[in-house]
């Protein structure tokens, strides 16, 4: 993927390349809003990433001006303004997701997968299904091998979440955001058991391969592969 | 720059009542004197026109002989009357007013006005006077009958003087008046500042001066004390938060500094890189934490927060926390349980609430689940205008000495410190708390546990 970083801070900005880079992705630098605002009409990107606070054009007003040019373009801001309602701001200004620093590498990396597929492919299809694990949002049946499983409202929930995002790494906090509509960090491992107790429905009882697995240090990711 | 009272907004009011009064005053005083003058006018012209029927009648009687006379007699004494009498070729013949007057003004209605010499004990004046014509009826004699009008013009002159000398010192008193008040108002002003560059040059502890009074300034000094109080607590909870930073946050940094700093020196291989960086990992994520804990509860706590309010549904909110939290206590064998009838709004924020719930459960699950047959409750219910929110469990409770410790930032009862945690989850409990205007109580249950009660009270 081709992503075009805007980060003022040159430090953090090469961890940030090397980092993506290493994850496969090109990227382009910008180190301020004027410069990162010509980048990202002058060529096509992939995704945006853009420091809230920035010299010469402040990153809100740089998204502002990218989404008044009717760019779709999927786009991440990292800002040291942690609080919930910076986050819901910046989201109004049209930011696909916020992600408050300091953050960790691996949730970055996260994010950035998740706005860029739902970017690619929004999914309208009221079937979602993976390998040989179908989920109907209509009827709210889920199945693997043919065999209905039955599942809480909230397992149904996460794993609908996780459907959405087939072969992604999802972190912990993107769970408790996504699933429950929670925005703070437990001090205990919450999810962990919630996923565990979704793996001894949709994974153990059945004989095919496991498809949801611990991303160490990172998450989870539901996964099949042929 | 505040010495000057003329340069106060109070002088200034002063200043603009005192110059209506003096305008009014002298309103009233014009009106007086006009009404009393013309009644006096009027009288002595109504005087006047006796005057002129007395001589028709002694005209017709005596004829031209009588009526000199009469004037005659009548000049011999001082008399405020006047009279000039002329020949049918308008000569002088008798009468008081020995030379022509002049400036004649003849009005409408057959009054005249005129001026005239006079020599008083040698010295020339000029009299005024006010009176008619009186022509008798074979034409062969005029005569101007009138009074002195010198005095009423001498006391409208007077009047006017002395009105305005009153209104002069009425506006003269009402400024020196101003000028007194503005002047002690200045002195507490000047007061006021003295303190408040006390204040400022860092005395923190000053207040300002307040006298018994419940006037204006003297709410503003004790508005302005009360956010000075405000403030104090802000900077000493500010205080506090950077003590704790630097005290609990240190170690933690340290660790992480000697760990890598020793794997460096040892010559590593690989993997024991490895493992120091991921212990450094673990340690700055919980450093994040705790950070970020710190950074909301001073956010909440400092009252600056725009936290919205919304209406919360207590019935959700521990139904959504219980489905949370209920498999991992299910996974250390605990039962999680919740009651929750009614459904129970309040006004307040979602997400503190969440979070001050979970910290709760999250400490019941890590301390307060010792014994063998472990359970935590979880429950909320409304008794007319009081909330209340629980969380208990059946651990072993807390010393009635730690229970206001436990409040407080970074403690911890375990002081070993093996369990994990930052020491800040009843903090921000109590924060929230504070933040929905409740109260929190630590109580022992009986025959043990823990029973951890929220008041908020409700408006009906």
């Amino acid at each position: 993927m081709h992503i075009l970083l805007v980060e003022d801070d040159n430090e953090t900005a090469s961890y940030l390349i090397k980092g993506l880079k290493e994850s496969g992705h090109v990227v382009d630098r910008a180190s301020d809003g004027k410069e990162g605002l010509f980048m990202a009409f002058d060529s096509n990107f992939d995704a945006l990433i853009v420091d809230r606070m920035l010299p010469e054009l402040d990153g809100l007003t740089l998204i502002t001006k990218i989404r008044e040019k009717n760019s779709d373009i999927p786009i991440i801001i990292l800002s040291a303004l942690g609080e919930v309602d910076e986050r819901v701001k910046g989201l109004k200004y049209g930011a696909d997701d916020y992600l408050a620093k300091p953050f960790s590498f691996s949730e970055l990396l996260a994010r950035l997968d998740a706005v860029i597929r739902r970017n690619q492919h929004e999914n309208n299809n009221s079937l979602l299904e993976l390998g040989d694990l179908k989920l109907d949002l209509l009827s709210r049946r889920v199945e693997r091998e043919g065999q209905i499983i039955d599942l809480q409202p909230r397992e149904y929930k996460l794993l609908e979440f996780l459907l959405r995002r087939p072969n992604q790494v999802v972190t912990r906090t993107m769970l408790l955001e996504g699933v429950w509509e929670y925005h703070f960090d437990p001090q205990t491992n919450v999810i962990d058991v919630h996923i565990s107790r979704l793996r001894s429905k949709i994974d153990k009882p059945f004989k095919g391969k496991q498809m949801l697995f611990t991303e160490r240090g990172a998450g989870y990711a539901l996964r099949y592969d042929e | 720059m505040m010495n000057n009272p003329f340069n106060l907004a109070s002088f200034r009011l002063i200043f603009i009542y005192t110059m209506l009064l003096g305008l009014s005053v002298g309103l009233v005083l014009m009106f007086l004197f006009f009404t009393t003058a013309r009644d006096i006018e009027l009288e002595a012209d109504q005087k006047i026109i006796e005057k002129v029927e007395d001589l028709n009648n002694i005209y017709l009687r005596y004829r031209e002989q009588g009526l000199l006379n009469y004037i005659r007699s009548e000049t011999s004494r001082a008399t405020l009357d006047i009279y000039r009498l002329y020949d049918s070729q308008n000569n002088y013949i008798a009468g008081n007013i020995k030379t022509e007057p002049k400036d004649i003004k003849i009005n409408d209605d057959g009054w005249i006005e005129f001026a005239y010499q006079v020599n008083e004990n040698g010295v020339e004046k000029v009299h005024y006077g006010r009176g008619r014509n009186f022509i008798t009826p074979r034409r062969n004699l005029r005569l101007i009958v009138g009074r002195v009008v010198n005095d009423e013009k001498i006391l409208k002159e007077r009047f006017l003087y002395s009105s305005l000398w009153s209104i002069l010192i009425i506006i003269f008193l009402g400024i020196f008046g101003g000028y007194i008040l503005s002047r002690n108002f200045l002195k507490r002003i000047s007061d006021i500042n003295k303190t408040s560059k006390k204040i400022m040059d860092g005395n923190l502890k000053e207040r300002l001066p307040t006298t018994k009074g419940k006037d204006e300034l003297n709410q503003l000094s004790s508005n302005l004390n009360e956010m000075l109080d405000r403030l104090d607590s802000l900077m000493s909870n500010m205080k506090e938060v950077s003590d704790n930073v630097a005290h609990d946050l240190r170690t933690p940094l340290n660790r992480i500094r000697t760990n890598l700093e020793v794997t460096l020196m040892s010559n590593p291989d690989i993997d024991q890189y490895k493992k120091s960086f991921e212990d450094a990992l673990v340690e700055t994520d919980n450093l994040i934490k705790t950070f970020n804990s710190i950074l909301s509860i001073s956010k909440v706590e400092s009252g600056t927060s725009d936290l919205d309010r919304n209406q919360v549904s207590l019935k959700e909110l521990i139904l959504n926390m219980h489905e949370l939290y209920e498999p991992i206590a299910d996974s250390d064998g605990i039962k999680l349980n919740y009651e929750v009838n009614e459904d129970i709004i309040i006004n307040g924020n979602y997400n503190l609430l969440s979070q001050a719930l979970a910290n709760l459960i999250e400490n019941a699950i890590n301390y307060g689940c010792s014994n063998d047959n472990p359970s935590i409750n979880v429950g909320a219910k409304q008794n007319e205008n009081l909330l209340s929110l629980w969380v208990s469990d059946n651990g072993i409770g807390i010393r009635d000495a730690d229970k206001d410790k436990v409040l407080e930032r970074f403690v911890r009862l375990d002081s070993s410190r093996s369990l994990k945690g930052s020491g800040l989850g009843l903090n921000l409990v109590s924060s929230a708390v504070k933040f929905h205007e409740g109260t929190l109580k630590l109580i022992n249950a009986k025959p043990s546990g823990l029973i951890i009660l929220i008041e908020i009270p409700i408006d009906s």
